[in-house]
């Protein structure tokens, strides 16, 4: 059983007991069906009390970076998997991502804003460390604009309050709501879920997808009126709707 | 006296850096104060081609910073200026020859006896950027009214704010043209602000008398007439912290619609 969180720095994928090979294995499939959610994301591995060789983490390590995934840290209750890790440079912990909020925000979103902002380039300093969210996975508020190159990675809901810009990536494993302009790229519903949904203030996104169905654009739909609407998945493809209660 | 550091970047190439470098440093220098501009752009230097200095150089940053002279010889006075110094780059280097902390370290020593230092900023967000920005106190995001330079000057400004240290970035825009944007040729500067939501310090307009003087060497600031040269010198007035309004554009009058001015 794998399980996967959203952390401050990136990704965190809590891998289930049992043989090594079956795992991977298991990871594998995971990897295979939400590969456009792991894309280009950084993750910690959580590999419990396993005992594992240098050999069986750089393989996790190959299979992950096959599917554009860097490992970053492994987290482990075994000193010989630990001493493992740190010989392929592996610590317990992601590199903090700067801090995209800087201080003139007010405090409480300076706090959630940086939750699930990855690290635009690599090399950072590893000084934060890298806890979960409290309560799990169930969701990230960015309160900011999302600039071009900025990913929103979380594998539960992304609320931004703010615009996406052209160039900007939000995946998340369930809704995306933008209380703004949405004109980057957003995927809801990326481990899978069908029952995802997009909502925007004023939606233009350069490519939206829900779970495995991709938007296809006309090129009309950025001279429709502005005004609220959401996008859902039905029979023929992704809906856009204007915004009401049902 | 303890100099403010300016980064001029934007991400893209050939919108405009060097140039505005160029003369913002010689209109500030113009209006009393002591300017050094620093050409960041290592193993690609042309600064100091656009400012006509470049048979003087004997020393340049990438010297001093490896010991080789005195911070005195590499800095190139130049004279149309009461106090304008150029700081050049090395040609035969490539960015590794400098880093973020030579770079802070470089101006932390100029600071105490300059007003302004200006540093060019290379093209591109890898370790020339880095370098470059790490010592700026606010930074100047150069865009050209096109899609793909605003696109770049918006990452930019990300990276610009990702950093822990909290900068003023202000925008200019470079090379608008009030006819072709009235032609829906061009992004105007309220379809740019919109996309950047980043405060305009300028907007330079198009104007052809830039080309001759890159060529030539001497930087429109120096000479005063054109609407570049007026802009520029109104840039660097407000860099002085002078409150100058945004004049409208010749046959445009969106800058007023814009900053609600009549």
């Amino acid at each position: 059983m794998i399980t996967i969180k959203g952390l401050r720095q990136g990704l965190l994928i809590i891998l289930g007991e049992g043989a090594w090979h079956d795992t991977l294995r298991e990871l594998e499939a995971r990897l295979v069906n939400s590969a456009n959610f792991f894309k280009g994301g950084l993750v910690a591995l959580d590999v419990g009390a396993q005992s594992l060789a240098a050999d069986d983490i750089e393989r996790a390590r190959m299979l992950l970076s096959s599917f554009e995934v860097r490992l970053g840290a492994l987290i482990t209750q075994d000193a010989g998997t630990a001493a493992a890790a740190r010989s392929l440079g592996l610590g317990p912990t992601l590199p903090a991502p700067a801090d995209p909020t800087p201080a003139r925000r007010t405090a409480v979103a300076a706090v959630r804003a940086t939750e699930g902002v990855e690290p635009a380039e690599a090399g950072l300093p590893a000084t934060s460390v890298s806890e979960p969210l409290d309560g799990g996975t169930d969701g990230i508020l960015a309160r900011r604009r999302v600039r071009s190159g900025q990913v929103l990675r979380h594998p539960g809901h992304i609320v931004v309050i703010g615009d996406v810009n052209p160039g900007a990536q939000l995946i998340a494993g369930g809704d995306i709501i933008v209380w703004g302009k949405l004109q980057g790229s957003a995927h809801a519903g990326a481990l899978g879920d069908t029952g995802a949904i997009v909502g925007a203030l004023v939606m233009q996104p350069s490519t939206l997808r829900i779970a495995d169905t991709q938007l296809i654009q006309t090129g009309k739909e950025r001279r429709r009126d502005a005004g609220p609407r959401v996008a859902r998945v039905n029979a023929d493809g992704i809906e856009i709707t204007i915004w009401q209660e049902k | 006296m303890q100099a403010t550091v300016i980064t001029i970047t934007s991400g893209k190439g050939g919108v405009g850096k060097t140039t505005t470098a160029a003369n913002l440093g010689c209109a500030l220098a113009l209006r009393g104060q002591k300017v050094v501009i620093i050409d960041g752009d290592i193993g690609l230097r042309n600064l100091d081609i656009v400012m006509g200095l470049e048979n003087r150089i004997v020393y340049d940053a990438v010297d001093y910073v490896e010991g080789r002279c005195k911070l005195k010889q590499a800095l190139i006075r130049d004279k149309r200026a009461p106090e304008l110094y150029l700081l050049a780059t090395a040609q035969t280097r490539d960015k590794t020859a400098m880093n973020p902390e030579k770079m802070s370290a470089l101006c932390d020593e100029l600071r105490p006896d300059f007003d302004f230092i200006i540093v060019d900023s290379p093209a591109g967000i890898e370790q020339g950027f880095e370098t470059c920005l790490a010592p700026a106190d606010r930074c100047l995001v150069v865009t050209n009214p096109e899609v793909s330079s605003v696109r770049d000057s918006d990452r930019v400004i990300g990276l610009i704010e990702s950093k822990e240290k909290d900068r003023t970035t202000h925008l200019i825009i470079n090379r608008l043209s009030a006819a072709r944007v009235k032609k829906q040729d061009m992004l105007s500067v309220e379809d740019i602000q919109e996309v950047l939501s980043t405060a305009i310090i300028g907007v330079v307009p198009e104007d052809e008398s830039i080309l001759s003087s890159t060529n030539k060497g001497v930087p429109v600031a120096l000479g005063g007439k054109g609407a570049a040269a007026v802009a520029y010198s109104e840039i660097a007035r407000r860099l002085m912290g002078e409150d100058v309004p945004l004049q409208p554009l010749q046959s445009g009058g969106f800058l007023q619609r814009l900053f609600g001015r009549s």
